[in-house]
């Protein structure tokens, strides 16, 4: 079963096509293009690095975020069109957990951060056990300087992942003893992890409904946050209508 | 795949510039087997205008129910369509991606050609879908929120600009003064409805650039004049006659509009007019273009209401004229959020 996954969360754009148990083929890049530009060159590149036709494929997997909010529509946009077009199912990948993905080590709590803008941070921690990645701290949002203070209060090791290191971190603050920025290549999404949790979800019928798929924001538009603080009174009447 | 009769061939387009998502399917270039459109108005209407990461939000969700419904409605499958259109400026671009990504997807999965349209052209070739025997060579006066043009549309892929808009468009201006007024969004509809009951000839606002010969537009210097206007009553403490105000404001526009137009149409020796874009839905507009173009023996057309809103029939054959000329788009496309109207000959 090969499948084709996606991740335009971020300023790397990563496609790769994989079967159950095999990476056939992955192309990574992140060079000043965008991702509207390059993503279907890149989609058809891959399928015919892979030698596997686009009507061979028997799902898609894409990242669903929280990431870049353009990026996430740019590939989401392009996965739901492609599902609905060759009659497969979708699976939405979290992009901080297909992250964890890279760093399948035991013992280490897997901190990683997606760019929130603004010094901020999406933030999700992980733990392998027993070969299985689980969540310890559920996503939220805050500034960098206060997950690096509470991650230096951790007992733990701690390893930081995802693009906020890539632009806050690595490099250009100093890491409080036991907290380690990971390397280069491993800082950034990659499809391929994208691919082997979309699999998992595949095999276990989880799909998404092309229908209503939306990306995983987690913030809401400044334009309704601001609304809400100009009119307290009427925003309580009304439930936001994306979760925060 | 290529189909002997280019009548035949079935275009699918999709159009998601601003608030509306938008799909439609036409067979050949004139005929509309459907056109969905979704808009988002009473979203944005909170926020007195268009909140752009709002737009695309919706877009995303919008996207594959308008697609499935076009097809639906069309009685056409998704396998059936030859190939695939899309707007690919000038809008907001977070919601011109949503199209374009969702097109370029379709058009690869399906191994179909990729068109990516000018949305403003897309405005005057509404006109073919609302008068079947309308054939270049004509004008076309385009008056959108973002735009105000005078374009010689002398083929179907052959374009003369006579003048276009310096700083604001016509459009700009009736949303800026709705707003200040405390018209709800949209404004335009509002400020046309108001001036109705008003006297067109009670404040006299500038009309710029309103000499012969020029087919260049200003708007900012009326804008500003009636924001003058607006403010010194205010300060006066004069209750606003806001009829008489949108009356004014309103005829101030169109006089420079229809003026242009019929100058336009003059020189470049042409029997008809359209009316194109957004603004083509102001009825005082398309009333004075009307009257002056019987008063003239010059035809006058403009689309019906549903094809002057943003649509994706519009883009599907604007689409359709331009893969005649063989002008397709590779996949490479990106959104041009500032994409104008330009001299276009093919």
């Amino acid at each position: 079963m090969s499948i084709l996954a996606i991740d335009t969360a971020t300023q790397v754009s990563s496609v790769a096509v994989a079967a159950s148990g095999k990476l056939s083929a992955e192309l990574t890049m992140q060079a000043k293009l965008t991702h509207s530009e390059t993503l279907m060159p890149h989609i058809e590149q891959v399928l015919k690095m892979a030698a596997v036709p686009k009507d061979k494929l028997e799902g898609i997997a894409v990242s669903i975020g929280p990431g870049s909010f353009t990026g996430l529509r740019i590939g989401l946009a392009a996965a739901k069109a492609m599902s609905y077009a060759l009659g497969l199912p979708l699976v939405g990948v979290s992009t901080l957990r297909a992250l964890a993905y890279h760093y399948p080590v035991a013992g280490v709590r897997i901190v990683c951060l997606l760019d929130a803008q603004k010094g901020n941070a999406y933030v999700e921690t992980y733990r392998w056990e027993q070969g299985k990645l689980q969540t310890v701290d559920a996503v939220r949002v805050a500034p960098i300087s206060e997950i690096i203070e509470w991650c230096g209060r951790m007992e733990e090791p701690i390893v930081l992942l995802g693009d906020a290191v890539q632009k806050k971190i690595a490099g250009k603050i100093e890491l409080p003893a036991g907290v380690t920025a990971a390397p280069a290549h491993l800082l950034m999404p990659r499809a391929a992890c994208v691919a082997m949790l979309g699999l998992d979800e595949l095999a276990a019928g989880r799909t998404g409904n092309i229908m209503n798929l939306e990306p995983v924001y987690i913030r809401r538009s400044e334009a309704e946050v601001l609304w809400e603080k100009r009119h307290p009174e009427e925003a309580q009447k009304t439930l936001p209508t994306e979760a925060m | 795949m290529e189909k002997e009769n280019k009548k035949e061939l079935l275009t699918l387009a999709i159009e998601s510039s601003c608030d509306e998502t938008s799909a439609a399917v036409l067979r050949g270039g004139r005929t509309i087997l459907s056109n969905i459109i979704s808009t988002q108005i009473p979203v944005h209407q909170k926020f007195g205008g268009v909140v752009p990461e709002i737009a695309s939000r919706k877009h995303i969700v919008n996207i594959m129910p308008v697609i499935d419904e076009c097809l639906q409605e069309a009685g056409v499958k998704l396998a059936d369509i030859d190939q695939v259109a899309v707007t690919y400026g000038p809008g907001l671009v977070g919601a011109l991606l949503v199209g374009v990504s969702a097109a370029k997807s379709l058009a690869f999965s399906l191994g179909v050609p990729l068109i990516g349209v000018n949305h403003l052209e897309g405005h005057i070739f509404a006109n073919f879908l609302s008068s079947p025997d309308l054939e270049p060579p004509f004008m076309a006066l385009v008056v959108s929120g973002g735009h105000t043009a005078l374009v010689d549309v002398r083929g179907y892929n052959h374009f003369h600009m006579m003048g276009q808009t310096r700083d604001d468009a016509a459009g700009e201006a009736f949303d800026k003064i709705a707003r200040v007024m405390g018209l709800p969004y949209p404004g335009g509809p509002r400020i046309d409805a108001l001036a109705k009951e008003g006297n067109p000839l009670a404040i006299d606002f500038p009309q710029a650039l309103n000499e012969k010969g020029n087919y260049e537009f200003s708007f900012s210097g009326l804008k500003s004049a009636v924001l003058n206007y607006i403010n010194s009553e205010k300060m006066k403490g004069h209750a606003l006659n806001k009829p008489d105000i949108a009356a004014s404001f309103q005829h101030s526009v169109i006089e420079v509009l229809v003026a242009k137009a019929f100058q336009a149409v003059e020189e470049a020796g042409r029997d008809t007019l359209v009316l194109a874009g957004g603004v083509a839905a102001n009825s005082g507009l398309e009333g004075r273009l009307r009257e002056e173009a019987a008063k003239r023996g010059v035809r006058f057309l403009y689309p019906s209401k549903i094809l002057c809103t943003d649509n994706a029939a519009m883009i599907g054959c604007r689409g359709y004229y331009q893969s005649l000329a063989g002008r397709f788009s590779d996949l490479y496309l990106n959104a041009v959020p500032g994409l104008g109207l330009e001299d276009k000959e093919e």
